[in-house]
């Protein structure tokens, strides 16, 4: 079938000629006059999620009223992109950092590492030892135990805030994650044990979507935890499938938990069922990297890790209707974030 | 194959089955199953069937439309941007906006479908490379659009439509929260199964749709443009799609999410493995639709339940039965001249 290859052939042609207007895109002005300069990889998923990458560019540009700095940014489609867009930015030799943001790209990462030597580069959520990575992980066990302590602590009380009440005849909470994998399941490691300790008779449920990017599922997820089960707190970490989490806690009347940004404000819909947010401060570690980098103290072959003490996690609460959660509450939690950074606490690192 | 020439009812034995099988499935499943499992089994079947009854038309005729997931992306989309231009909550001429977001999500999935059917019909271009690339061009336009309208290629949140309750109706045991508190895009995929298969069975336009899928050049004889009721059925895929994809993401999504493989996640592909399954017959495409909706409910209810089954396993309960189901109903025959362009004698 010669003349079906020959369409084939065209209309795959266009494609990728159409793919690859897409790619290079955004090479902004030089900024040769500027102290330094980054290059920014964002993980699939891109700008705009109101979360993690957006997090990671609100850093940059933190770093950028702070310090003269130019940069150019990347947001790859697809996990096989991340070689081509890290390669881009290490063989101009433009550039003074190129960070990674997150855990995905680290198999790129390790090959252009290797590749380009003398290119600096910094991860987001995974550790490479290699001299010219600096590696940036987060404590999101410990911050999620937080948000775990305070759900267990909660869902004993009556509690009611806007539209929503706890149950008071059930000792539920659920955990909503996007894939399974080592990184989502350290959220639901530390939550669990911050419930636990909280409420030794509190039940945690539990169900992984398999995607982050299926608001039903999210919504079917957390409807039949607060249907079912008789949960009243879900804690998610499932990117924009979380957003059916927030939306079915709004319809059934109970809470929520959000994660990476506070959600209470990148979500203003569903603020008034959002009793905290377990916040990740990607952008601080990105501009401490750009900070490193302009003051030429750039140090790679380290991992630093953000906890709880440095404020790379934390249990933010929500916006909305975080003043009405109870003083004695809070004041527990604060007790036990001490006592995690004291390490009077062990919080597991893993389920 | 003895059965080749014969109209597509295959062995009755095999029939029965799964008709008895499938009763047995549902009275099983109604009597142990919570009431918010059958809910979710509605909801989530709303997509897959609606594109299973547009993708029987089109395939019917003739041209196998694999790009139906496509069709679900770009209506899903345009009826949530639809409704938060038009401003969710209002209403313009006394329909509310979400109404008129549907409206709109249907019309560009037959838009798309229209372009599609030119493709195939006109200029008789491969129906499988050009329904992978109705897919791929939703799945890039809807988050570039987004992007546009939003700055994210996830979209804002409008809402979604009221339940519609029928009082006293919705107070009966089962039917009541079944059939009479249940969002409106159940009522519209209910109807379309019901519409489809009247369509394609008891008129004379669906046994022109069914001759030009199986012998065009008899359908040309007889004085039936061929092109024209291909065109027809391509376009009614569309429009059913429509229904599908805005009518889930306004009754259940409130919202679209562009990243990966969006909202919709492949529900237009598990829509074609549907009406297979079901052999082109649009109330079993409905009853297919059930089984892999019911499968996923169900799921999601046995995660949380604890069960130690591993999740990874329970999440391809629906593609397993996919290729499971398939294997078994090998008889499934495609209509004889699917994937074929049609040449008329006459130039």
């Amino acid at each position: 079938m010669p003349r079906n290859r020959r369409t084939f052939l065209t209309g795959a042609g266009a494609a990728g000629l159409a793919g690859l207007a897409g790619c290079v895109g955004g090479f902004g002005d030089d900024g040769g006059d500027s102290e330094a300069r980054i290059g920014m990889v964002y993980a699939t998923g891109g700008l705009g999620d109101n979360s993690f990458n957006d997090m990671a560019q609100q850093g940059l540009l933190d770093a950028e009223d702070d310090f003269d700095i130019a940069f150019d940014e990347r947001e790859p489609e697809t996990e096989g992109e991340f070689t081509g867009a890290q390669r881009d930015f290490a063989e101009s030799g433009d550039y003074d950092l190129v960070s990674c943001i997150g855990f995905a790209q680290l198999d790129a990462l390790e090959e252009n590492a290797d590749a380009y030597p003398e290119q600096d580069f910094i991860i987001i959520d995974e550790v490479l030892e290699v001299d010219n990575v600096r590696s940036y992980i987060f404590g999101e066990p410990e911050g999620s135990f937080q948000v775990g302590h305070l759900a267990g602590l909660l869902t004993d009380m009556e509690f009611a805030a806007a539209e929503s009440e706890t149950n008071p005849d059930a000792n539920t909470v659920g955990f909503v994650g996007g894939v399974e994998s080592p990184l989502i399941e350290s959220f639901e490691a530390g939550f669990k044990a911050g419930v636990e300790y909280a409420n030794e008779d509190a039940e945690v449920v539990t169900s992984y979507v398999g995607d982050f990017n299926d608001t039903a599922g999210g919504q079917e997820a957390a409807l039949s935890m607060y249907q079912d089960q008789d949960a009243d707190i879900v804690f998610h970490a499932a990117g924009r499938t979380g957003v059916g989490v927030l939306q079915a806690a709004q319809s059934e009347g109970r809470f929520a938990i959000g994660v990476d940004a506070d959600q209470s404000l990148t979500e203003p819909d569903y603020a008034d069922v959002i009793l905290a947010s377990m916040v990740k401060q990607v952008d601080t570690a990105v501009y401490s990297a750009v900070e490193s980098v302009v003051n030429d103290e750039f140090e790679g072959g380290e991992t630093e890790r953000l906890g709880l003490e440095e404020e790379g996690v934390r249990a933010v609460y929500g916006d909305t209707i975080g003043d009405e959660i109870p003083d004695d509450v809070k004041g527990a939690l604060d007790e036990s974030r001490q006592a995690i950074i004291d390490g009077e606490i062990d919080v597991p690192q893993e389920l | 194959m003895p059965m080749r020439d014969r109209l597509p009812i295959p062995e009755s034995g095999y029939m029965q089955a799964v008709v008895g099988g499938g009763l047995v499935a549902t009275v099983l499943f109604l009597a142990l199953a919570s009431p918010s499992t059958h809910t979710a089994t509605l909801r989530l079947a709303v997509p897959i069937a609606l594109a299973a009854i547009g993708g029987i038309f089109a395939e019917k005729s003739g041209v196998i439309n694999i790009g139906i997931e496509g069709l679900l992306i770009v209506s899903a989309f345009t009826g949530v941007v639809v409704t938060f231009r038009l401003g969710s909550g209002e209403s313009t001429l006394l329909i509310s906006h979400h109404w008129w977001g549907l409206l709109a999500g249907v019309l560009v999935s037959t838009l798309f479908a229209l372009v599609f059917a030119v493709v195939c019909i006109e200029f008789k271009a491969d129906q499988i490379i050009a329904g992978l690339a109705v897919w791929l061009i939703a799945l890039g336009l809807a988050p570039f659009v987004s992007r546009i309208v939003f700055e994210s290629p996830n979209t804002a949140t409008v809402g979604t439509f009221d339940n519609v309750t029928v009082p006293v109706l919705s107070e009966l045991p089962l039917v009541g929260y079944l059939l009479f508190d249940t969002p409106p895009q159940v009522w519209i995929m209910l109807i379309s199964a019901v519409l489809g298969w009247y369509l394609l069975s008891r008129t004379s336009f669906g046994r022109w749709v069914v001759a030009s899928g199986e012998n065009p050049k008899a359908l040309d004889t007889a004085g039936v443009d061929v092109r024209k009721v291909r065109y027809a059925a391509v376009l009614l895929s569309g429009v059913f799609a429509g229904l599908g994809g805005a009518g889930f993401a306004l009754g259940q999504l409130g919202t679209f999410a562009g990243g990966g493989e969006t909202d919709i996640g492949g529900r237009g592909f598990i829509a074609i493995a549907t009406y297979l399954f079901a052999n082109y017959h649009p109330i079993g495409a409905l009853a297919g639709s059930f089984l892999f909706a019911g499968l996923d409910a169900i799921q999601v209810r046995l995660q949380a339940a604890g069960y130690a089954v591993p999740t990874e396993l329970i999440r391809t309960i629906p593609y397993v039965t996919v290729i499971i189901v398939l294997v078994f109903v090998g008889k499934t025959r495609l209509p004889e001249a699917a994937g074929e362009n049609y040449e008329s004698g006459e130039d």
